[in-house]
């Protein structure tokens, strides 16, 4: 068993509302927020790729705010409120930046998704029309490998499109 | 119609979008670290913290002590129970030594990070925690962190049982170079340095290994290469192939990283062995930044008449390999100097590639495989030869290259496919407005800016065939329809995040005239996929769709005699075609009703194939391969050579050496394309990791053999910032060898991106009379190349 789901180690149970729901558990004082959501949470869709905080593939929202959740404790989230990649939409109901990812190919390897996902989301609520170089600002923080941005910044530009007025 | 192509082919309007988008867009990719299995332990390394040393004994009883610790495994130990890791591909096979490398070093360490011993604990903290725990006496040994003086007589020895440091030499050579030479009206010299660098997936990679009861061990591995992988762990373990199941999930990227060989692989299973649990180990950052590749350097020469054209060519290149290992890495140096020269028409080269160990982390693949560092040194020798005479950089191109009309074209290790380089460089400079950007330049230099242009033309032979070891130019595709007309491919090749999966469903699809979403691809899976060779040299398309569709070719062949008792007619009168089964002029029937009819009919009906709906077939490029030399002594051991163009501008900051990229165009030629969404992605992500390469990604090392970039914060990969928007676009010249057309989609583009970026930066500070080619163009490389014209 691993020490995440054990109390042998000092640590508080916390209470989340992740993606519209309120959830309950326990997490080891030294337990990230990363490891919270995918372990504890059973959350996998948001991604491990540096526990540095510069790759971006662990990104969620918490309390509205772009968060990695590699650089951030699970305890110091109680009572927040987090959106994960999980509570975009689902397979046969995607949501509207779900689809604009697809349709412009916004992604390869997937492994990124999660933290641009989240950022064209933040953008699209914002409802303004920001440039392509407001756009590349905003990704800046997450890393992708496959792609070179370029059609990333075409998926979030239809991703704003798409959200206008709705 | 030609037949031989695939129905699939190219110019669909409206391509399928990515296969499993669904899954992936919602986090529910079911990566390695995805996976769930109950009872997992966890492991972690001990690496050495010397570039080279004996290792003299172990003191584990710390660590055992620590909480939650389940085992330590000392080097000395695990020799006693594991054999050695079969190479990727021997450097014996090509006439070089090596020597046995262990999962945990015994007695010699030979980088820093490599692995002495490992702990398994119940959690992975604790696993790390008492790693630190475990304590290694060394005996410190002198190391040698340079290849050019690895090279030299009283070098220290990178492997202390080894008489110098020489792996293998490799030549290619053609013609009279001697007299080339001292015949030409002009000859310069260049030395071109290419840095270190890796390809640094997102996913880094991992891996659970476990044992069943029933004795047969399972791993599942973020590899590109499962069956390979297999085989190899096989022969460490001594065990039969059929004991040994390697399970891929999907990838989160890979690039060459994710080729097998790696010390961890065998160590993970030992380890699961001992502890009687599955265990699991994630690559961390730091660990995957140690894989090096690429680090080269270029004593070039190039013999030129008045008119720029290119009489001879010599290059000496030395590669600093690392201390070797048995990944594919080393592999780059044979392909770098295999691949001059180049798109050029060059009646005399001798081209060399000296593999020289050291003791840094080995390399392992990298995207462009050495055809990176060969693009780099030709396109700047050409435009060398073009500053020279004061010729434009296009305008030499065009009189170097071998004409369309050439192919297929003989050089001494290759045989060109086919190509248009004259039209595809042509498409580029018009796509980059050449012009546009000759005039800014221009406009840039009147105001006092350092502006640059680069041009730079790639060659990328694709699909390699290496007998003597698992990396083969074949594969393998099963096709099977069910009863109720659904299909299934099972395939040796393997996507790491490009989307092959997608392509080659819809080839099989087109094949049998049935939706594209009736049709499911599995990869990735040694107990249901043919062996195969994984993916790699962009291959997949090329080898693995080639052997799919000539499956769905027996499969429709069984499909359309058993239509023509069902319907009564000629089987020339069949058509398939949107899940129907046509009779010409009259009759049809769902395809599902065709695939029942011949389960439930055959035998009983003697006209309907006794047959499975089912075929596998290999497929193999065969007709462009050659390995026994012909009466002229040439070889082949690529069967097709995608090419690219790229134009690019820059300017560069006098005062930080700072540079910024401006524009950037490019054309590829990869043959037929069979998804143009899938290859649009292929050659952006390729240019945007060419561009990094270029100008900033560096595995740097101390001058102790210490690695220094450790994070994406010392070691900097493009980010959406730091590139402009790039244009790309295709012209297609069908490869007459591949069954398909296509060339490989992937590879290309990542050599020539290199190459223009270094162009147009030293077209940027020439006015200044300053040169830079060492990679990469950081501000501290390019400051220093200005600096030492202006002090």
């Amino acid at each position: 068993m691993s020490k995440l789901d054990s109390q042998d180690v000092p640590g508080r149970r916390i209470t989340v509302t992740v993606n519209g729901v309120e959830r309950r558990a326990w997490c080891a004082d030294r337990t990230l927020l990363a490891h919270f959501v995918r372990e504890q949470l059973a959350l996998p869709g948001t991604h491990v790729g540096c526990m540095n905080g510069d790759c971006g593939a662990c990104t969620v929202i918490v309390d509205g705010a772009i968060v990695k959740s590699c650089l951030q404790l699970a305890a110091a989230a109680d009572g927040a409120e987090i959106t994960t990649v999980e509570g975009l939409g689902e397979p046969g109901n995607l949501h509207p930046v779900q689809e604009a990812f697809w349709a412009e190919d916004g992604f390869q390897c997937g492994f990124c998704l999660p933290g641009h996902l989240l950022v064209a989301l933040k953008l699209a609520e914002q409802q303004g029309d920001p440039s392509e170089e407001e756009i590349r600002a905003a990704l800046a923080g997450n890393l992708c490998r496959c792609t070179g941005y370029q059609s990333i910044v075409a998926a979030v530009q239809r991703a704003i499109r798409q959200t206008e007025g709705t | 119609m030609d037949l031989m192509r695939p129905r699939a082919a190219a110019t669909e309007s409206d391509p399928p979008r990515r296969r499993d988008g669904e899954l992936i867009l919602s986090g529910r990719g079911d990566y390695l670290d995805d996976v769930r299995i109950p009872g997992l332990t966890y492991a972690a390394f001990v690496r050495s913290p010397h570039p080279h040393a004996r290792v003299r004994g172990f003191r584990t009883a710390a660590a055992e002590a620590h909480s939650g610790v389940l085992r330590v495994l000392t080097g000395r130990e695990a020799a006693e129970r594991i054999g050695p890791i079969p190479h990727f591909f021997s450097p014996t096979n090509v006439g070089g030594k090596t020597t046995d490398f262990e999962c945990l070093a015994s007695t010699e360490v030979y980088y820093v990070g490599q692995p002495v011993a490992a702990v398994v604990a119940t959690d992975p903290g604790d696993a790390e925690a008492a790693a630190e725990l475990v304590e290694v006496d060394y005996d410190v040994l002198p190391p040698v962190l340079d290849a050019h003086q690895a090279l030299q007589s009283g070098a220290p020895q990178a492997f202390s049982h080894w008489d110098d440091n020489l792996v293998v030499r490799v030549a290619f050579n053609e013609g009279d170079v001697a007299e080339a030479f001292e015949s030409a009206p002009h000859v310069l010299r260049d030395r071109v340095k290419i840095q270190r660098y890796g390809t640094s997936p997102l996913e880094p990679r991992g891996y659970i290994a476990q044992w069943n009861p029933d004795g047969r061990l399972v791993v599942r591995a973020s590899t590109q290469m499962p069956h390979p992988l297999r085989s190899a762990l096989a022969a460490m373990f001594d065990l039969p192939e059929t004991a040994v199941r390697v399970i891929a999930p999907r990838l989160g990227g890979a690039f060459g990283h994710k080729f097998h060989g790696y010390p961890e692989e065998g160590a993970l299973c030992l380890l699961s062995r001992l502890v009687r649990a599955p265990v699991k180990w994630l690559e961390r950052r730091e660990d995957a930044m140690l894989v090096g590749a690429r680090e080269m350097e270029h004593d070039l020469a190039i013999a030129f008449d008045d008119e720029g054209v290119i009489l001879g060519l010599r290059d000496s290149i030395v590669c600093d390999v690392g201390a070797l290992g048995t990944s594919a890495g080393w592999g780059m140096a044979f392909v770098a100097a295999m691949t001059f020269p180049g798109p050029y028409r060059v009646p005399a080269y001798d081209v060399e590639s000296l593999v020289v160990v050291t003791n840094k982390a080995p390399w392992n693949g990298a995207r462009g495989f050495g055809k990176e560092s060969a693009c780099l040194a030709l396109e700047r020798a050409v435009d060398l030869v073009a500053a020279e005479l004061s010729l434009d950089a296009a305008e030499v191109r065009r009189r170097n290259f071998i004409p369309s009309t050439a192919f297929p074209y003989w050089t001494a290790s290759k045989r060109l496919d086919s190509g248009d380089y004259q039209a595809v460089l042509d498409k580029a400079l018009a796509l980059g407005d050449y012009p546009e950007l000759v005039e800014r330049r221009r406009q840039a230099r009147a105001a006092g800016r350092l502006a640059g242009v680069g041009i730079a033309f790639e060659l990328t032979p694709e699909g390699g065939d290496f007998p003597g070891g698992l990396a083969r130019g074949f594969d393998t595709s099963t096709v099977r329809m069910d009863p109720a007309g659904s299909v299934t491919v099972l395939t040796g090749v393997t996507s790491p995040g490009t989307g092959n999966e997608t392509a080659i469903g819809q080839l099989v699809a087109a094949e049998l005239g049935v939706s594209f979403d009736r049709v499911r691809v599995v990869q990735g899976d040694t107990d249901t996929t043919p062996y195969g060779f994984g993916n790699g040299s962009s291959r997949s398309l090329n080898l693995g769709g080639g052997a799919a569709v000539l499956a769905a070719r027996e499969v429709r062949a069984k499909l359309v005699a058993a239509a023509a008792v069902a319907l009564e007619c000629d089987p020339g009168c069949i058509a398939l075609d949107k899940d129907t089964v046509f009779r010409e002029g009259g009759a049809q029937m769902p395809i599902s009703d065709l695939a029942r009819f011949v389960y439930t009919t055959s035998i009983a009906h003697p006209a309907v194939p006794y047959q499975h709906l089912e075929a596998t077939c290999s497929y193999a490029p065969e007709q462009n391969l050659l390995h026994q030399p012909d009466s002229a002594g040439r070889t082949s051991s690529y069967p097709t050579f995608s090419n690219s163009a790229h134009v690019c501008a820059v300017e560069v900051d006098e005062h930080t050496g700072q540079v910024t990229l401006a524009s950037y165009a490019a054309v590829d030629d990869c043959g037929v394309i069979v998804n143009p969404i899938l290859v649009r992605g292929q050659l952006l992500g390729a240019i945007a990791m060419g561009i990094g390469g270029a100008l900033w990604e560096e595995a740097r090392f101390d001058d102790r053999g210490h690695p220094v970039a450790t994070s994406f914060k010392n070691y900097l990969v493009p980010r959406s910032v730091d590139l402009p928007a790039i244009r790309v676009g295709h012209h297609t010249t069908p490869s007459p060898f591949t069954l398909l057309g296509t060339k490989g989609a992937g590879e290309g583009g990542v050599a020539g991106a290199v190459a223009a970026v270094c162009n147009a930066v030293n077209d940027a500070i020439a006015p200044l009379g300053a040169r830079v080619s060492k990679m990469p163009l950081s501000a501290p490389n390019v400051l220093r190349a200005i600096r030492e014209v202006t002090k």
